[in-house]
């Protein structure tokens, strides 16, 4: 007969059948986590499982530190495990290498082919994305009227500006439908141009929950909007192709109406404040222009220029009548010289002295006036002249000396 | 007014760029005091265009539903409206 085998014997007689096997010392299995446990040691125990069976697994925390996620129940994963046997309790495990989410290498794929696609495309495009208005008049949005995510907007916009006007077209944000729906929600308000701004919005999730926003379709509409798109899905670190292609991306809903609305408060007090501005800019303005026009007027120069004009036309009077009354002066002082010059030529006149009973010798030969009695010799013809007429004389005896 | 008619066409943020290069220019102190003046007028009527924007924005929060016909209607928003449906 076989030998009897102690139970340790033959868990370890089996450990390391399993340890042996070349497919079990490093298979990669499918499954969905259950009964996960984090021990404070850092192990994680958890039960993967499909449809009909489950196996128990444990992650070390050496590799499970190494782990891109946190695991969860439910999740679909692919692990690297292999195969051992649990002395103590004879129980089969899996211990657990590496883990990946099921799937998500296949979404990823997806996502970063239609990424490079459309930005070739240029749907991505910063020179086509359009400014978000600073004050719109109506915003649209475009998301699930249930839930946090629209109570979560109207909330910061009433906070921000009080009376907001906000239209909303409801529409599935997950599931098989939820891109189509999106998309007929920009394109609805597209065509019946009611708002001036469209916000696309949901909250958090998987990514497959969010999977919808990376769709083809939606992108393009987004593109072709007339209307600026802000696209506010899932959280800061979640990007979508619906992120890229709209004109602003809002890291959550909550974000993209602090985005979208300012606050009134604000806008009020920058009215007021230009508002003032004008006001004292005009006061100033015509204050340079009172204290200029008072400098003026204190100017005597300036005082009236017809006063300038009288005074220098009476100065000009005053002149014109000095001018006339010298030039008369003159002319009278001249006048009186000449009479008098007149006068006393007239009584230098020889005729004059003559005519009061003077008369003039003169010698008949040389024609010379006689005026000295060395002049005359006895019998010498001696001319006189009268004022009258001439007596011809002859010298008789002469006299020296003063008689008169 | 003919420039008032025209204000009325421009959005608050137009109207708000607008106010601002008013403002800059009355400031530069430049031109004659008729100028200043019309400068000043057209400040205060901007502002007041402004203000008046701020507040013709209309306080509601509406939410579309079908009618049946393809075609949208509007009706008030509120947790309740989303949930029944048809009620306004």
């Amino acid at each position: 007969m076989n030998a009897v085998f102690s139970v340790s014997d033959l868990n370890h007689y089996v450990g390391e059948v399993l340890a042996s096997d070349p497919v079990l010392s490093a298979v990669r299995v499918r499954g969905e986590i259950s009964g996960f446990k984090k021990y404070p040691s850092g192990h994680l125990y958890f039960s993967l499982k499909d449809k009909e069976s489950q196996v128990n697994c444990v992650a070390f925390r050496g590799n499970a530190a190494h782990f891109s996620f946190v695991p969860e129940n439910g999740m679909s994963v692919i692990i690297t495990a292999r195969a051992s046997l649990y002395d103590r309790d004879g129980r089969f495990q899996l211990v657990v290498y590496e883990m990946e989410k099921d799937g998500v290498g296949d979404l990823f794929a997806a996502f970063e082919k239609l990424k490079a696609q459309l930005e070739e495309e240029g749907i991505f495009d910063i020179a086509h994305k359009m400014a978000i208005p600073m004050l719109p008049r109506r915003i649209g949005v475009v998301t699930s009227p249930k839930g946090a995510v629209i109570q979560d907007i109207i909330h910061v916009l009433s906070r921000r500006f009080p009376n907001f006007d906000l239209l909303i077209y409801p529409s599935a944000v997950q599931g098989q439908t939820a891109a189509a729906e999106i998309r007929k929600g920009v394109e609805w308000f597209n065509t019946t141009d009611l708002v001036d701004v469209i916000i696309v919005a949901r909250g958090g999730g998987s990514i497959e929950d969010l999977w919808c926003f990376n769709d083809e379709a939606l992108a393009r509409t987004i593109y072709h909007s007339h209307i600026p798109v802000i696209s506010a899905v899932g959280h800061e670190t979640d990007f979508t192709i619906c992120d890229f292609a709209s004109d602003l991306r809002a890291p959550t809903p909550s974000a993209a109406a602090e985005m979208v609305m300012p606050i009134k408060s604000e806008l009020l007090a920058g009215i007021n404040a230009q508002t003032d501005r004008l006001t004292r800019s005009l006061l100033h303005s015509v204050a340079i222009r009172k204290n200029r026009l008072m400098m003026l007027s204190r100017s005597k120069a300036l005082l009236s220029p017809l006063r300038r004009v009288e005074s220098e036309s009476q100065r000009l009077d005053m002149l014109t009548l000095r001018l006339t009354h010298s030039l008369n002066r003159r002319v009278d002082s001249s006048a009186r010289r000449i009479d008098k010059d007149i006068a006393s030529l007239d009584a230098l006149s020889p005729l004059k002295v003559l005519s009061r009973g003077y008369s003039l010798a003169t010698n008949p030969i040389t024609g010379s006036c006689i005026t000295s009695v060395s002049q005359v010799s006895p019998g010498q013809p001696v001319q006189i002249q009268l004022a009258d007429g001439l007596v011809h004389c002859k010298a008789e005896n002469i006299q020296a000396g003063r008689i008169l | 007014m003919n420039q008032m008619q025209e204000y009325e066409k421009l959005s608050f943020e137009e109207a708000m760029i607008e106010l601002e290069s008013v403002v800059s220019k009355l400031d530069a102190g430049e031109g004659t005091l008729d100028e200043s003046i019309a400068l000043f007028q057209k400040g205060v009527m901007l502002s007041k265009l402004c203000s008046s924007r701020l507040e013709e924005i209309e306080k509601r929060v509406r939410v579309l539903t079908d009618d049946g016909l393809g075609t949208k209607k509007e009706i008030a928003f509120s947790e309740e409206s989303t949930n029944k449906g048809e009620k306004e």
